[in-house]
């Protein structure tokens, strides 16, 4: 199923070109495979790719309405999630899109419901009407698909309306055009009224277009968190950075341009003789602009605390709770910062932000390959020794001090409220993974 | 006068090094240095300073010279242990101006003012050249530029004075093939013993003045030349010059010599050998049955500890190692300790410190040096190790000889450091040590007790009363 070209190794961007090729479900297979051996890692390119997928699911799947869409689309979630659970970002796009779906049907439904009695009449929702702009669906007439679980449809999407009316449309800056508002999260928590009635088409394509803008969205992360780059370091400033992602490197060199300061630049210590090409675009920045970098071939990092006015993280994940899944010995710096009271700033897109709670502890920690220091040649270490060696890691709340997103800076107070503006309660409700998730793995015995 | 210089011997360093520093000093602004000297010592040449407008030059020097010699004695006798004696040592770095500084310094004490105006102003103009070259170190950041690196300095660059043995130890130590504090300590040691063993005095002197400025200095000065001196070998050799300053001037060479072997022996065996054997199986008794030890990359002594509990008092125990990514020393100990059937975890960097130190009961760490305010001086990584134990309330261990226990203070671990020569090319930089606070250690384990690292200030005053 996986088709490797000439023995090229499976990318991001291989992956993506060969979409328009394949037949949905083999892409979807093709992607899973891919995530489970980690050869599109790193959550944002397994957000852009879930992104990608989930388009073609909406645009080349047959679906006639939308519980069946929002099932398909579940379906594959919960497929890719259970793939590599570690990338949280792919839940979270997942439920990015079944958010987008619900909320376009539910414009849908409030038009075709309000409409029904009087086609000819404008829809009273304001923010249906602003966002749905050919809500033409009167030639099929409404029949409920499923007996309604609530009260009755008209008193239903009454209340629907008012909610509306009420409710500021501006609260998803995200998902753009598409206003919608917090009040119909309810509604849409019960099953779609009038499937037949929506037109598969429009909301097809309105669907495609909301995912377009979540993927427009991931791209732009980088961009737009660097604006915030000049407001938290200051001249003369000593910033820690750790394997620095390219969030990170964009930001730093955002600063450089208007401050000069000192980064210290901890990289990941297999790379540590590839590290100047790795990071060759930043070291040139930093030094076209004056400011320095000092490549720091140092594991434990408390040493140079004393030194260092703020630790800048690159996030894999936050959650709700504020903690933040980061690079493995990402912890140990933060935990040495905290203990020297230095800043620790976490940057990272929105998309990154998740809704999961559950199994998200301190143990959570993403095994991976052990040859990374032990070599497999090593006989009398691979077959006596327990060789570990952790990919990501969990890093407590309690040791960030601020995070840094498309949005702008937040406390750990306000993860919950952007969390609320972003997904819908029931998808956040919804268990993607399946079944419980394998924590350990990748070790030599 | 000469037993005084020899008596606070880990000061010889700071005193010649500040040497080079004062005599472009006192040649540069005459009027300057000469009234300091003379306020401090009062000593010769009175009147010196308004006169000396005019060419009376080389009795000036001759002046300053004394002048000099007398101050650095003043200032050094009230402080002892006072300047920090790796570091500074380090810092001034060069082999070339130490060594000559040195014999500078020699050779008025043998053959008093003979030309001793030409010879410091010798030693200023090279002691003023040596300062320039430092350039070459601009790829340390300016930050850490404090802090001292250790240099493989071409045998040829060395004082002629220098004992082969001790050729071959400096060249050792610079490139880390000796590299623990207690293992250049004891080869420190071992090598003066043989430069004692091949030392005669020459006529006209007697040993105990002759020997130090003479003979030992020059050895020393290389050997922290190539490596910054660590506190084990700064205390030994402290308590080396006493001893020679302690023999007797009657006491004929050979028994003089031998008394001194005897008494390094002693110290080997009493200080090192004992120590590590008392602390072995002190440490290895804290270990239970079941107990998971995490240990940080490879000491000697943690590792005898684990064989010690393992083998000699037969308990069963798994071991976590952490590992330094750029060291990779904690493999040669995983390797010893599964060949004698320990159980071992390895992790090569501190990805999921946290959930490592979870797993673990107790964190036995190896000390490279104790600071009296109790903090440790150990490999870097140690500390962030330590935190995290102390964060989970894990018992943490440090074993540590009394040698290793300096005077000195350190808050945090930039204060005293050493950058590592190897990887210090360009923009990369690498330190070695770090300094734990003392509040993330549970037990300071040495040879003489088990106890809070707090209390560490007052076993070094114990160790002072008993010597």
């Amino acid at each position: 199923m996986a088709t490797q070209k000439g023995g090229y190794t499976p990318s991001l961007e291989k992956f993506l070109d060969s979409l328009k090729s394949r037949p949905v479900q083999a892409s979807v297979e093709l992607l899973i495979s891919l995530l489970k051996r980690r050869q599109i890692k790193g959550s944002e390119a397994c957000a852009t790719a879930t992104a990608h997928i989930l388009l073609q699911v909406v645009a080349r799947d047959k679906w006639t309405n939308v519980d069946q869409l929002l099932g398909r689309i579940q379906l594959v979630g919960r497929k890719l999630v259970t793939a590599q659970p570690h990338e949280l970002a792919t839940g979270n796009i997942v439920r990015r899109v079944l958010g987008l779906i619900r909320d376009e049907a539910s414009e849908e439904r409030n038009d075709a419901t309000t409409d029904s009695p009087r086609p000819a009449s404008p829809s009273p929702s304001p923010s249906a009407s602003a966002s749905v702009p050919a809500p033409s669906h009167a030639s099929s007439p409404p029949k409920p698909a499923r007996p309604p679980t609530l009260a009755s449809i008209g008193s239903f999407a009454r209340t629907q309306s008012m909610f509306n009316l009420l409710s500021d449309p501006n609260l998803f800056p995200p998902t753009g055009s598409n206003a919608s508002t917090p009040g119909q999260v309810s509604g849409a928590s019960t099953p779609i009224l009038n499937p037949q009635a929506t037109n598969v088409s429009a909301l097809r394509s309105e669907v495609i277009d909301g995912i377009q803008e979540i993927m427009d969205e991931i791209k732009m992360v980088d961009e737009q968190v660097q604006t915030y780059a000049d407001i938290f370091i200051h001249p003369g400033d000593y910033i820690l950075v750790y394997q620095p992602s390219r969030t990170v490197q964009k930001f730093l060199t955002r600063a450089a341009l208007k401050r000069k300061f000192t980064v210290f630049l901890a990289i990941d210590p297999s790379s540590a003789t590839s590290s100047e090409a790795l990071y060759a675009s930043l070291l040139k920045s930093m030094a076209s602009n004056g400011s320095s970098v000092i490549t720091v071939l140092n594991a434990g990092l408390m040493a140079y605390m004393s030194r260092v006015d703020k630790v800048i993280l690159g996030a894999r994940a936050i959650t709700a709770q504020g903690g933040v899944i980061v690079d493995s010995g990402g912890a140990a710096i933060a935990r040495a910062a905290r203990e020297r009271r230095r800043t620790v700033i976490v940057l990272g897109g929105v998309y990154k932000l998740s809704p999961e709670s559950k199994l998200l502890s301190e143990s959570r920690v993403e095994w991976g390959d052990p040859s990374k220091y032990v070599s497999f040649a090593d006989g009398s270490l691979v077959s006596h020794v327990r060789v570990k060696n952790a990919v990501s890691e969990f890093l407590p709340a309690d040791q960030v001090d601020t995070y840094i997103t498309n949005l702008g800076a937040h406390a750990q107070e306000n993860l919950h409220t952007i969390i609320a503006d972003h997904y819908k309660e029931e998808d956040i409700n919804f268990d993607l993974y399946g079944k419980a998730q394998r924590i350990s793995g990748g070790e030599i015995e | 006068m000469s037993t005084a210089t020899s008596d606070p011997p880990a000061e010889a360093k700071p005193q010649t090094s500040e040497k080079p520093e004062n005599t472009p000093a006192n040649i540069a602004a005459p009027p300057n240095g000469d009234s300091q000297t003379k306020g401090e010592n009062g000593a010769p040449a009175p009147a010196a300073a308004p006169k000396l407008t005019n060419a009376q030059l080389k009795a000036k020097a001759k002046a300053d010279k004394q002048a000099r010699r007398a101050q650095a004695k003043v200032s050094k006798d009230p402080a002892p242990g006072g300047a920090p004696a790796p570091v500074s040592a380090g810092q001034s770095g060069h082999p070339a101006t130490e060594s000559k500084g040195n014999k500078a310094k020699g050779k008025p004490d043998g053959a008093p003012p003979a030309g001793s105006g030409a010879t410091g102003r010798a030693t200023g103009a090279r002691g003023s050249v040596s300062i320039i070259p430092p350039k070459p170190e601009s790829s340390i950041p300016e930050c850490f530029s404090h802090l001292s690196m250790a240099k493989r300095l071409p045998i040829t660059q060395a004082d002629k004075d220098v004992h082969p043995t001790v050729l071959t130890l400096g060249q050792q130590m610079a490139t880390f093939a000796i590299d623990e504090s207690i293992t250049r300590l004891k080869a420190t040691l071992l090598a003066f013993k043989k430069v004692i063993d091949s030392y005669t005095t020459p006529p006209g002197n007697t040993l105990a003045r002759h020997l130090t400025p003479h003979v030992l200095n020059p050895q020393i000065e290389y050997l922290s030349a190539c490596r910054p001196m660590c506190f084990s070998m700064g205390n030994a050799i402290r308590w080396l010059k006493l001893q020679v300053s302690k023999i007797d001037p009657d006491v004929p060479d050979v028994d003089a010599k031998k008394q001194l072997c005897a008494s390094i022996d002693a110290f080997i065996q009493e200080r090192i050998n004992f120590a590590d054997v008392v602390i072995t199986q002190k440490a290895a008794d804290c270990i239970q049955n079941d107990d998971v030890i995490l240990v940080y990359g490879r000491n000697t002594l943690v590792q005898r500890t684990l064989l010690h509990a393992h083998l000699v008092d037969g308990k069963k125990f798994d071991v976590i190692i952490i590992d330094d990514p750029y060291e990779r020393q904690g493999q040669v100990l995983a390797k010893t300790l599964t060949a004698e059937g320990v159980k071992v975890s390895y992790s090569g960097d501190f990805g999921a410190l946290q959930y490592q130190v979870k797993l673990a009961d107790r964190i036995i760490l190896g000390a490279e040096g104790m600071f009296s305010n109790g903090a440790l001086y150990g490999r870097c990584g140690t500390s962030d190790l330590a935190l995290a134990a102390k964060d989970f309330g894990k018992q943490v261990y440090a074993l540590c000889e009394t040698i290793n226990i300096t005077e000195r203070v350190s808050t945090d671990s930039l204060t005293y450091n050493e950058i590592d020569p190897e990887r210090c090319s360009g923009s990369s930089f690498r330190l070695l040590y770090d300094t734990t606070p003392s509040h993330c250690l549970s037990t300071v384990v040495t040879e003489i007790s088990s106890a809070q690292p707090t209390s560490v200030s007052y076993l070094l005053r114990k160790l002072e009363d008993s010597n």
